[in-house]
């Protein structure tokens, strides 16, 4: 397999309602990430694609929809869509088309547009549920995510207080982003006496419905080398999905993101995760995921995470930077377009571009992770320079 | 051997309907950055607006931000007034109503050639001998106080005589 650069990323600001249509979105981040290398869509060879549910369009067949403001006009395109890992598979569905020689340059964009659904994007997760053993008891994501979150606390002994945390740290790495739907900062307080929605998952804990598209330009080696002198190389990938069967598994460890970590990690050539890799970007949907992650990406020692993060370990100063970026809790969470923006805000720190929120050191090398469909899929990238 | 054993009988494959329980979400659009602008012409003045990107000697209609081919940007100066007329590139009778029911009238849908664009309309005060391809056709828009900023602003092509 060929090495992959990514050269170019871009994305829109996320917001809660655009204007924009997800394809007008998924033209203006691809458009910036285009202009950001000095390309055009003449240079563009293959399209790689995605935005997680067609619901929250509101287009069946969203791909087909979306096509010419992704650039696809007349090219090879393909569509991937795996729930909320979406945004990073996106970027593995890419590295495959230019490693496996086929193509030279690949353009990745992720879309997604919540406003278009009411009452509340979260309804239409009814139908992923199992349609006759769990769909008759209405079923959301954010009361399983609470069973999953309350297992956690209590195998670890981590308090509400501890998860919040997270909220709070990310949120204020996500003041710094331009593109960051948020303005205030919030305290742990704020995140624990905010509105109870369904226990122990309160408002703050859980990232917002937002609007934007975010996307990566990938291309060879040998294109690389000619476009810039800062490439950042896409140096491992891995996927992985557990069973729909979500309560069989140990709610507490995320075995999926394990398999798809240690797969990235060998293709990187990465022995020991925690002392090699620089900044990670976990998927951070709601506070405690980012956690659960960490653990999962085997970036903190399971059981000791709440420990290092009070420790400040995870701090845009600390020994390992944790969603630098804000993450989803702190820039905003338009589903695949989020995922995608973990991997920009890697290419943005690893060449130094990340203004107000470098994270200091020249950071060489960094890990993506996003999460999704049935709680069952993780998609990892690690990018180095 | 479960699915290869023949049921003729439907009411021994047990199911869950979710009767009452309607699903509980729509979905409402926006019209986009070019929409909102390409329907608000059309409201408020009587006007079809394609964009154009002279790289590509395209004139797009219903007008965009962008080419699709070169992905210029399509900015103020290159939108344009493309008037109300085009031909008919393609045409179809609709015998049958969305369910399938029949009509008494068929319907006519047409697709109408305006610049390098397309609009799927509806065609209205015709006779038969009208429903030629490449007949040129011209929009009747509903009266002013009547428009919403929608596609059916325009009530419908018809051919010009």
């Amino acid at each position: 397999m060929r090495k992959v650069a990514i050269v170019g990323a871009g994305m829109t600001k996320f917001v809660r309602r655009a204007l924009e249509t997800p394809k007008e979105l998924s033209y203006e981040a691809a458009k910036i990430t285009l202009d950001s290398c000095g390309l055009t869509l003449e240079d563009v060879e293959c399209i790689a694609h995605g935005t997680a549910p067609d619901a929250f369009d509101g287009l069946h067949q969203n791909g087909e929809y979306m096509v010419d403001g992704c650039g696809g006009w007349n090219k090879p395109t393909m569509r991937v869509y795996v729930g909320g890992g979406t945004g990073i598979h996106a970027v593995v569905h890419g590295w495959h088309h230019v490693a496996s020689g086929l193509f030279d340059t690949c353009l990745v964009v992720c879309e997604e547009k919540m406003s278009s659904a009411l009452p509340h994007a979260q309804a239409f997760f009814l139908t992923i549920f199992d349609s006759i053993t769990e769909r008759p008891l209405e079923p959301n994501l954010l009361w399983i995510f609470a069973l999953e979150m309350n297992r956690y606390m209590e195998r670890y002994g981590y308090t509400k207080e501890d998860m919040a945390l997270v909220a709070v740290k990310n949120k204020l790495n996500g003041l710094k982003h331009p593109a960051s739907q948020f303005t205030e900062e919030v305290t742990v307080e704020d995140v624990v006496n905010s509105e109870m929605m369904a226990y122990p998952v309160s408002r703050l804990d859980v990232s917002p419905v937002s609007d934007g598209a975010a996307a990566l330009l990938l291309v060879s080696e040998r294109v690389a080398r000619r476009l810039t002198d800062k490439p950042v190389w896409i140096e491992g990938v891995g996927w992985s999905l557990d069973t729909a069967y979500w309560a069989t598994r140990d709610l507490y460890y995320p075995r999926y993101t394990d398999t798809a970590a240690r797969m990235a990690y060998e293709m990187a050539g990465i022995r020991e995760p925690d002392k090699e890799i620089h900044i990670a970007e976990p998927y951070d949907p709601f506070g405690y995921k980012a956690l659960h992650h960490m653990e999962g990406l085997q970036l903190s020692p399971r059981g000791k995470t709440v420990q290092l993060l009070h420790d400040g370990h995870f701090d845009i100063d600390g020994n390992l930077p944790m969603c630098p970026s804000g993450g989803l809790l702190g820039v905003g969470n338009p589903i695949a377009a989020a995922g995608t923006m973990k991997v920009c805000e890697l290419f943005w720190q690893l060449r130094g571009e990340a203004d107000g929120r470098q994270v200091p050191g020249n950071p060489r090398l960094g890990v993506a992770q996003s999460w999704g469909d049935l709680m069952q899929v993780s998609s990892v990238v690690v990018t180095g320079i | 051997m479960a699915i290869m054993e023949r049921n003729s009988r439907n009411i021994d494959n047990r199911y869950w309907n979710p009767g009452f329980k309607a699903f509980p979400v729509k979905n409402v659009y926006t019209a986009g950055a070019a929409g909102q602008r390409f329907f608000e012409e059309i409201k408020n003045n009587s006007k079809i607006l394609g964009s154009r990107c002279e790289k590509c000697e395209l004139t797009y209609v219903p007008a965009r931000i962008y080419c699709e081919r070169c992905f210029n940007r399509l900015e103020e100066k290159n939108w344009i007034d493309v008037g109300t007329e085009g031909t008919i590139y393609s045409y179809t009778l609709l015998f049958q109503t969305q369910n399938g029911e029949p009509r008494e009238n068929p319907a006519v849908m047409v697709a109408v050639r305006i610049a390098d664009g397309l609009l799927i309309h509806r065609l209205g005060e015709f006779s038969a001998a009208d429903l030629e391809i490449d007949k040129p056709v011209k929009a009747k828009f509903k009266p002013k106080e009547k428009r919403k900023g929608c596609i059916e602003d325009i009530d419908y092509f018809k051919p010009i005589k």
